[in-house]
Parts: structure tokens; sequence; C-alpha cells
């Protein structure tokens, strides 16, 4: 190890001061609405007055049930989709060798490299020229899972990687069938990356906006109220909706976090 | 022989756990996207398309002066974007790998978890920061300032916003990279004689730069596509190629430019993609202390 000298000091404390500031400017102003929701006094909120009425307001809005409906839907389909197909991928390519896997891969995390909106206008006109079924909810979810499959197929694989399948071939010797290895001893290792994939392609197809817009017409998710109401200026009860979801989405990630700090899951099991 | 079916049986194998998925985008990403070049080269009238075949929209897209401007001011944004990206990054997410010790997981995991929230609503949140009756600007108004013209609607304020919105990528793109980045090697190249930024120019980045790359296109591919942020952060004259090419498929129903423009839109993407790494040299970016030869 190299001794920590006073220039050291200074670029670490440059690096911490650059990390605390980016910190500052993601979580400002996520914050800081969630704050503006609870106050009566918007445009300059100090001191507060505070009042409930923007979540009141949110929760009379006519489509605002329809469109949380919809965005549940959607992200439940979705991540329904992807996680079987990413978990499967995964599997296949990890557990048998084959010289398939780098282009397979690459397939696989190739939605990554497509933008939304790219995606979004290109399945629109794909499903309502050719399979002619726009306007539809299916069509956003399929369109969903494509962008969902890559996040997945990433996360199963980041944790997969470290997985030991000579416990598969132990358990195959044993006698047990192929479904039963998967049942038994596969996935009771794994399930911690599957929900975390889940829970992350979930999250992306619920709050997704350009995939979906393009893909329903003029149904109504969660995202399409928010631009909808954007657009016509400000409106206090977009900040109420910003931070029950920003909320939902930050206990999800806690939750997953916590999961893995206390052991209660493991990820890669190694059979010490 | 024995081997080699064995062989062909674990391909098979994996073949028939990777491929459901595989087809499953071969369909409903791949081929949506080979709809669309076929589109650009048809005509569309009153939101149907007509099979017949031209380069029209092409010759629309590249003489049109207008929207060449468009291309070249998102590209100016996006290029703009992803280099304020990675310059702050790089300190970040090597302080992370490299100090962050016990800590690490929940560091980069707060750098990343904003992006979960959804664009509509980050921007949301960016446009109560920066926007005229934004707190910023009532802050300086309060104080008796004036206020911030500069990210009022601008092209600066989208570039703000973008950088918001993306910057997650990249810190966890170099994160990843330097996360199986052997330090030792720095110290070696300091018992050798190298200075700090010698060890840094010559060892760390190069052997990190494959990961700088992924993070780059991460960064330039949504922020060149973007219509969300210019339209609510850009304000009426901050209007970008996303903006234009979402217009087609919206208000006006021409689908066939809309979607010669989404070609020009990936063509470019790819573009910048391959140049960036056509600079990947594969014989100092490989594996960590495994290079034979230097």
């Amino acid at each position: 190890m190299a001794a920590i000298n006073s220039k050291d000091i200074v670029l670490r404390a440059i690096q911490v001061l650059l990390l605390v500031a980016l910190y500052i400017f993601l979580y400002f102003p996520i914050l800081f609405i969630t704050y503006v929701s609870f106050v009566d006094n918007i445009i300059w909120p100090f001191p507060p007055e505070w009042t409930l009425k923007w979540y009141a307001r949110l929760l009379s809005m006519s489509d605002f049930h329809v469109g949380l409906k919809n965005s549940v839907y959607i992200g439940l389909c979705t991540a329904v989709l992807s996680t079987l197909f990413a978990t499967s991928a995964v599997i296949g390519l990890l557990k048998y060798r084959t010289r398939w896997r780098g282009p397979m891969i690459l397939l696989y995390i190739s939605p990554l490299f497509v933008p939304g909106l790219l995606i979004g206008i290109s399945t629109l006109m794909f499903n309502a020229n050719v399979l002619g079924m726009s306007g539809k909810l299916a069509s956003a979810i399929v369109a969903n899972t494509t962008e969902a499959i890559a996040f997945s197929f990433l996360v199963i694989l980041a944790q997969l990687v470290r997985y030991d399948w000579r416990m598969d071939e132990a358990a195959m010797v044993f006698g047990a069938r192929p479904a039963q290895v998967f049942r038994e001893v596969t996935l009771p290792t794994i399930w911690p990356a599957i929900l975390g994939a889940f829970l992350v392609s979930f999250i992306l197809a619920f709050n997704n906006l350009e995939i979906s817009f393009y893909n329903l017409g003029a149904i109504p998710t969660l995202p399409t109220i928010a631009w909808g109401t954007l657009r016509h200026g400000i409106k206090p009860e977009l900040f109420a909706l910003a931070s029950v979801i920003n909320l939902l989405v930050f206990s999800i990630i806690a939750g997953l976090f916590f999961l893995i700090q206390t052991g209660l899951v493991r990820f890669g099991y190694r059979g010490e | 022989m024995a081997a080699q079916l064995r062989l062909t049986r674990r391909d098979l194998k994996a073949m028939a756990l990777s491929l459901p998925g595989a087809l499953f985008l071969l369909f409903f990403l791949f081929l949506p996207l080979v709809t669309i070049v076929i589109y650009s080269f048809w005509r569309s009238e009153n939101y149907t398309m007509i099979a017949d075949w031209n380069l029209d929209n092409y010759i629309t897209l590249l003489t049109t002066r207008t929207y060449l401007t468009f291309i070249f001011r998102s590209l100016v944004m996006s290029l703009s974007v992803s280099f304020i990206c990675l310059v702050y990054s790089w300190p970040v997410a090597y302080f992370i790998a490299r100090y962050g010790g016990r800590y690490r997981l929940i560091l980069v995991l707060l750098t990343a978890a904003p992006f979960f929230t959804g664009i509509i609503l980050r921007v949301t949140a960016m446009q109560q920061i920066l926007g005229p009756i934004g707190v910023l600007n009532m802050f300086l108004t309060n104080m008796g300032l004036a206020p911030l013209k500069l990210l009022m609607y601008t092209n600066y304020a989208t570039a703000l916003g973008l950088v918001y919105l993306w910057i997650p990528f990249m810190v966890l793109a170099i994160y990843l990279s330097l996360l199986t980045f052997d330090f030792k090697l720095l110290d070696a190249a300091m018992i050798n004689g190298a200075g700090p930024l010698r060890a840094f120019i010559e060892v760390t980045w190069p052997l990190n730069w494959i990961g700088t790359c992924i993070g780059l296109a991460l960064v330039f591919i949504p922020t060149f596509a973007a219509t969300i942020t210019p339209k609510f952060l850009g304000g009426v004259n901050g209007a970008l190629y996303g903006n234009i090419l979402a217009h087609q498929f919206g208000a006006t129903g021409t689908w066939a430019l809309g979607s010669a423009m989404g070609v020009v839109l990936f063509a470019i993407s790819s573009l910048f993609v391959y140049i960036i790494f056509k600079t990947v040299n594969l014989n100092r970016a490989g594996y960590t202390g495994k290079l034979d030869g230097e």
C-alpha cells in the first residue's frame, strides 16, 4: 500500500465532495416536490402551511384509478414475462456452455441500446399496421417486455455467474429429475435474483412513458396522466402522485437492500 | 464422437432455454425496427401507409435545413451531456469502488435508485426547481436578486435535466468496470516509478475504457432520442430532434417521414457506438493483470 500523503487526502476529499454533491443533485428535486405536495402555498412554500388537499384531489381525479390499475397491470404482466424469459435464458447460457453464448448475451442486452422513443414508434407501427392491435394494453405490455428483458437478464446474470452448477449435477447423480433439480436445488438458491429482476421490470414498466404512450392511444396510465397534467402547467396533484410513486420505488429498493444486507438471502451460494 | 454428441446435446439444452426470449426479442423488437425501415421508403396519407417505394422521405429529411439543424442540435446536446456525465462520474465511481469498503453497495445503489422513479416524474421535479416559479428562481427573487434566466426554459436547462436523468447509468457502468479492476496494478506502476497521474492515464483509464464506453453509449443513446426533457425544460425554442420525430406520429400523422427519422436516429446512434468501440484496444483493455508481453 502506498503511504497516504496530503495530496491523496486532498484528492479523496474532492471525490467525497463530488459524491455528496451528486446525491444532493439527485435527491433534492425528489425530496423538494415531496415536501411541496404537503403544503398549501406551493409557489413559495416557506413557512409551510400544511395540507393534504393535493392528495385528496389526486384521489378524486377520475382517470387516476383507471391509470393506476392499467399501470399495475402493465407492470405485472411485463415483469412476469421478462423474468420468465430472462431466467430461462441465463440458466440455459450459464449451465450449458455453448458457442452461441456470446451472440445470445449480446441479443439479450441489445434492447438497452435502443432508445425508448424508437421502441415506442416502431412497435406502434408494427402492432398497428402489421398485427392489427393498436391501442391495446397487450401491445404496451409486449413492447415494455422487450426493454425489461434486457434489465432482467443483466440482474439475473450478475448473480448467477457465481452459482455453482455442480450442485445441480450432484442432485442429478443422486437421481433427481431435471424439474426436481430446478425446484429443489436451483430455485431456492437463485430466487433473490429472480425477485430482483421481477421488481426491476415491474418498476420500469409501471413508470414507462415513452414506450407505453405510443402503444396505448387514449388508454391512461399513471405516467401518461402525469404527462397530460404537466402539459397544462404545474399541477400540485402531480407532486402528490410523484411522492407516492417515489415512496413505492424507494421502499422496494430499500427492501431488496435490507434482504441482501441482513443475509436473509444470499446471492450465489457456493455450497460452502 | 461421444464427446461431440454430448456437446450438441448441451447446445440443444442451452438453445431450448434461451430461445424463447430470443425469439420474443426478434419478433417484438427487431421485426418492428425492420418494419420502420421498410415504411421509411413508403408514403403515408391520413394515418395509413401506402406501399409506394420511394426515397422522398430521406430526400426531405436530408435537404430540409430545419431537420438538419435539429439533428445537429441534438448531436451537440447529447455529446455535451455524455461528456459532462463522463467527467463527473469518473471520480465518483472511482471513490465508491476503491474506498467504499462495505458501504460500496449502498453508495452505488443511492446513485442508481432515482433512475427507477420514472422519467416524467423526475422531469416534473426538475421543472419545479428550475422553472420560472421553481424554487431556485423564487429564492433568488425573494433575496432581491435577478432570476437565473440561463436555466429557465433554455437548452442549458435541458442539458442539466438530461444529466440528471442519465448520470446514474454512467456511474454504474464505470463502477462495475472498476469492481473487476485490480487496484494492486496501480501500486505496481507506482513502485516502478510512475506518478499517480501517469499511473491513472496508463493503467486505470485504458483498463476501464470498455466500461466507460458502455456508459457513454448508455447515456448518448437515450439523450439523442430525448423528447420529454426538452419539451418540459427546454421551452418554446428548445425542441430537439426527438420532438420533431415524435411530432410525426402525433399531430401530423406523417408516419412514413417519421419512420425515416427513426431510421436516421438509429443510424446516428449506432455510428456513435461504433466509433466509440473502435477505440477499444483489446490488448490493453482485456483481462486485468493477465496480459502477457506488457
